[in-house]
């Protein structure tokens, strides 16, 4: 049963995972959070998922799949993840010619869409706390990534690494 | 005849198993996000001589249109396009086996050390930053997008509506969607 919860919750962010990994982000949590894990268990879940090799989206499947139901969880959460997107272009490929689609059009409504999802996801992301050292390790970040083209991996390592020295959160 | 890409290396046949080495390779060892990652997928398909670098974009900007992570819909879309249905089935494994086999050790590792102090401490000041990466990869879509008063209105609704029921997060954002493409074809801008 487990498995099966596990699995349609990730067919169905399958279907609205535009636009590029993070925005996608905020709807997971939307689902999980808090009934299967903690804000926090959910960041540091966020943070392994970017840090390893592989499209978030489908990192956080399975890792929450693992979580929820082992190996075979992580397995199925994977494949439900990615069901629809290679259904629909699958069935993109077959009848492409009777597809009335006008690409303009659908980018633009789809980037309007993501930047909305980013929103979401940085919204629910956001420290529910007043503590300065979490808004401090935040607004680093955000400066680094943002205005300097370092690699965002090195920044969640290093930030883990800091961490571990000083012991600065928690 | 086959064409030639420029600054093709060797020119290997794009069997089915030779594209999901390829693609394992290229995700097993690449970090960072999917635009990170399509470009080095570009450069590996092209100097194989599998694809020409403006036929891969132009698959590229069509994949977009489909959900899903990029690095698989560009890789499935492209590896259709030059090897055909196994292609594409084994471009599918080629994306998505080596993170699924590095979070499996991953997954072990955690459940032997995850309740270790130094480890938790590790993954709290690792999650710590990840709503300052969400900021600035919203600080770069923002800025790199042409705007215009329709598009502007277009985010602030959904964004409003999506703060004010996030449990109906899914509905929203597929309704909306279809709405902003609906709308497109009924006013044109």
């Amino acid at each position: 049963m487990e498995i099966l919860s596990v699995s349609l919750t990730f067919f169905k962010v399958g279907i609205v995972a535009f636009g590029g990994g993070w925005s996608v982000v905020g709807l997971i949590k939307q689902e999980i959070v808090p009934h299967w894990m903690s804000a926090d268990a959910f960041n540091s879940l966020i943070a392994i998922a970017q840090s390893t090799p592989g499209p978030i989206a489908l990192n956080a499947a399975t890792l929450v799949g693992w979580q929820r139901a082992g190996f075979w969880g992580a397995l199925t959460a994977t494949f439900s993840v990615i069901a629809f997107p290679l259904l629909a272009m699958s069935l993109a490929l077959a009848f492409s010619k009777y597809i009335p689609l006008k690409k303009n059009l659908a980018d633009e409504s789809l980037r309007s869409g993501s930047i909305a999802m980013i929103l979401m996801t940085l919204w629910t992301l956001l420290p529910r706390t007043t503590m300065p050292m979490s808004w401090i390790f935040v607004l680093a970040s955000f400066a680094i990534t943002a205005f300097t083209e370092f690699n965002g991996v090195w920044v969640i390592l290093g930030a883990g690494a800091l961490n571990m020295v000083l012991g600065a959160l928690h | 005849m086959p064409i030639k890409a420029k600054g093709v290396s060797k020119s290997v046949p794009p069997t089915p198993w030779r594209i999901f080495l390829t693609l394992a390779k290229i995700n097993t060892l690449t970090l960072g996000g999917g635009y990170v990652i399509v470009p080095v997928i570009e450069n590996s398909f092209e100097k194989q001589g599998w694809i020409t670098e403006e036929e891969f974009y132009r698959i590229f900007s069509r994949a977009q249109v489909f959900p899903g992570p990029i690095a698989l819909s560009t890789s499935f879309l492209c590896s259709y396009r030059i090897a055909g249905a196994p292609g594409a089935i084994a471009s599918v494994f080629g994306v998505v086996l080596p993170p699924f086999l590095a979070l499996v050790l991953v997954g072990g590792f955690i459940s032997l050390y995850g309740d270790t102090e130094l480890f938790k401490r590790f993954l709290g000041g690792a999650g710590a930053v990840v709503p300052g990466l969400v900021g600035s990869m919203l600080w770069r879509t923002v800025r790199k997008r042409r705007w215009s008063v329709r598009t502007a209105i277009e985010v602030i609704t959904l964004a409003v509506l999506l703060a004010v029921f996030p449990s109906a997060a899914f509905f929203i954002l597929i309704g909306g969607i279809i709405a902003l493409y609906l709308g497109r074809l009924v006013w044109k801008s």
